[in-house]
């Protein structure tokens, strides 16, 4: 004779027209870093997992739709294959799937530019929030895709300031509870620093950074990554904390600034062999580096700072990304104008109560 | 003429402090590289040249960024069927390389071996491979010499993707690895193992992944970019050079031509090659990063333009005049006695 077995509380029902969006950068964490210092690989394998994390929970807790960037690095294709082998499977029968859409870019690119693409169409969509896993870089280049949909920013390496690491089934709780309506969305917006370069032609560049804009005297974009300190000029963040790694964590040690604090730091810098102060700062996961420092400022909200290196880089979020000259001139702006972003501990201990119960335990 | 990057030599200069002679130095190889590549596909169409040849055009940010940090003396390199690019970087001569490929005496090999055999020990080139993934176990015999020797230098292999599936290069990966070689390993990612898509056909993300298997670190550049190429180079041949081991550098890119002269290239985008050429080519934008920033004049690039087309000109004309080997010379340059 068979046993019934119990399945508890029925599941939670699912919220009619609710939707995320979620974007796997697959190449982060592949930079030069790897080589001078100890930098982490984050495999695409564990980025398709924690997107099945995600996915799994959002889907218990009622979410309808997921729309799911695609690539051609197998996170993705490893998420298709996983969903398929786990609905048929008997031990993952009382898993509900939420409806995954995968998206595809007209136009690829297999630059920066697709994240951007993904996350203006998943905005677009319906997605009451889209999470990004990936470095700063990412986290970057979603921010003006996304106009008003809030982001959350899940860390996948040793190498990032703005993205927190946190496993990935507690971030899709905060995420399921958003888009379900049973948490409020983030109402506050992220800093941003806005630079904007006008060349000797009257041309203007603009461009915005989450975390970091560090002018450094390294001429070429080349690689991209910023880690020799001697390069090192000037150093604006929209926040800066002691616990922090990379550049960031220069001005972290000088100036403690929040997040949520209405203001940022500007620092200056110099060549460690000739400056007379200096500081020991984490510029890349296991590289200690001397920084030379010439003082530390408040940096306001909305009051342009122009740039006094004549000629070199701009490396925004820790990536080298803007050349300029002496014929260019080049502001720095700090304004409160950035994304929304989820805080994951803020979501999740301010709503406790509303996880979903069968009864009422809380007293 | 073909001298190339030797003013460089292996204490270079962070790519932004690279001097105007370094930089002409730069472009020369890579003009020279591409002039030499176009002129050979040209030429294989009209029957003259025997064999197979595999071109390198569009690949040229790789060889150059790497080689400028070797020197001739103790630095090695070992190519793959795809070489001339390796070779012209490496400073191995461009006239005997054009007569080895049109099968002349005069040749880099005295017209025995052709496109997939050249080689120049005096230069440190051990030469291109007919056997995909034959060049990363030389590279552990070179390393291996001269960590013995002790006198700095470090042997670099590069190889496609499709070599990256093969056991040879997974062994030479791991014996670098186990004996602390001054190793480096530049997987060139063009995007096909012959007509196979390497998204398909290397199991791994990336070829980078695979470093950490191996207990080193694998980074990926941009291999349109020279300098891109150049810094991340820099620090793995510094790294190796100083004792630090080996590494791992996945250059992407894809090559302007087939797999080899003649393959139809059916696999490919309609437009995938001609938006490279038109919007990610390393000589284009090598060209605009220095003229723009002010660290070159157009003037100066196109009289390298002018020597380079000159000397593969004459490169050309002396190869077609010279003989082929006879029958005397069938056993010569063959055999090596010990």
């Amino acid at each position: 004779m068979s046993e019934m077995r119990s399945h508890g509380p029925d599941p939670v029902p699912v919220v009619e027209g609710s939707a995320i969006g979620i974007i796997p950068n697959p190449m982060s964490g592949r930079d030069v870093r790897r080589i001078i210092s100890q930098a982490s690989v984050f495999p695409n394998a564990e980025k398709a997992s924690m997107v099945l994390r995600i996915l799994r929970t959002v889907g218990t807790l009622g979410v309808e739709r997921v729309l799911l960037s695609t690539d051609t690095f197998g996170i993705a294709a490893g998420v298709q294959r996983e969903i398929k082998r786990l609905s048929g499977a008997r031990s993952s029968a009382h898993v509900r799937w939420p409806k995954v859409e995968f998206l595809t870019l007209e136009r690829p690119t297999g630059t920066a530019a697709d994240t951007t693409a993904f996350a203006e169409t998943m905005a677009g969509r319906g997605s009451a929030a889209v999470v990004l896993l990936g470095g700063d870089g990412t986290m970057r280049a979603a921010v003006p895709g996304l106009g008003d949909t809030p982001m959350l920013a899940l860390s996948t390496g040793t190498n990032n300031a703005f993205p927190v690491m946190i496993e990935a089934t507690v971030a899709g709780i905060a995420l399921g509870m958003i888009a379900t309506g049973a948490a409020p969305e983030p109402t506050t917006h992220a800093k941003l620093l806005h630079v904007e370069v006008t060349r000797a032609n009257g041309g203007v560049r603009h461009e915005a950074a989450l975390v970091d804009v560090c002018v450094n005297t390294l001429g070429v974009l080349g690689s991209r990554a910023l880690w020799k300190a001697d390069s090192l000029r000037e150093s604006y963040c929209t926040f800066a904390e002691p616990h922090s790694i990379g550049l960031t964590s220069i001005a972290g040690r000088l100036r403690p600034t929040g997040r949520d604090e209405p203001r940022g730091v500007a620092v200056r810098l110099d060549d460690p062999s000739v400056a007379a102060h200096t500081v020991l700062a984490p510029l890349a996961p296991g590289l200690l580096e001397w920084v030379g420092v010439l003082g530390s400022t408040e940096l306001q909200l909305n009051v342009p700072h122009p740039v006094e290196l004549d000629r070199g880089t701009i490396a925004l979020d820790g990536e080298r990304e803007v050349e300029f000259g002496p014929d260019d001139a080049v502001t720095v702006t700090l304004a409160q104008d950035g994304p929304r972003v989820i805080d994951v501990p803020t979501v999740l201990a301010a709503s406790a109560h509303a996880w979903p119960t069968t009864t009422c335990v809380f007293a | 003429m073909t001298q190339t990057l030797s003013t460089l030599g292996s204490d270079a200069p962070d790519a932004s402090a690279l001097s105007e002679a370094q930089l002409l130095d730069v472009y020369r190889t890579m003009r020279s590289i591409r002039a030499f590549e176009d002129r050979v596909h040209e030429e294989f169409a009209t029957g003259e040249i025997p064999g197979f040849v595999h071109l390198y055009a569009g690949e040229e940010a790789s060889a150059t960024g790497v080689c400028a940090h070797l020197d001739q003396d103790r630095d090695t390199i070992a190519s793959t069927h795809r070489g001339h690019g390796h070779c012209i970087a490496k400073g191995v001569d461009i006239k005997p390389m054009m007569a080895e490929i049109f099968g002349k005496t005069t040749g880099s090999c005295r017209g025995k071996g052709g496109s997939m055999h050249i080689a120049d020990l005096s230069k440190g080139m051990l030469g291109a491979n007919g056997i995909v993934g034959g060049g990363p176990p030389l590279i552990c015999g070179t390393a291996l010499a001269a960590k013995i020797k002790g006198d700095g230098g470090v042997g670099v292999a590069f190889f496609g993707d499709g070599a990256s599936n093969q056991g040879t290069t997974m062994e030479a990966l791991n014996l670098a690895s186990v004996w602390d070689l001054p190793a480096f390993f530049v997987a060139e990612n063009n995007g096909y193992g012959e007509a196979a898509a390497s998204t398909w056909s290397v199991s791994a993300d990336n070829i980078a992944d695979r470093a950490a298997g191996f207990g080193m670190p694998g980074v990926i550049v941009d291999g349109f970019d020279f300098f891109a190429v150049y810094e991340a180079a820099g620090e793995a041949i510094r790294r190796a050079r100083e004792g630090g081991g080996p590494s791992l550098l996945e250059v992407k890119f894809t090559r302007y031509y087939g797999h080899f002269e003649g393959d139809q290239q059916t696999y490919r985008g309609k437009d995938e090659v001609r938006n490279a050429r038109e919007n990610l080519d390393c000589i284009k934008r090598f060209r605009q990063g220095v003229t723009e920033s002010g660290r070159l004049t157009d003037a100066q690039l196109d009289e390298v333009d002018a020597q380079v087309a000159q000397l593969i000109e004459e490169a050309v004309t002396e190869a077609k005049a010279a003989p082929v080997p006879g029958p005397k010379d069938l056993l010569t340059d063959v055999y090596v006695k010990y």
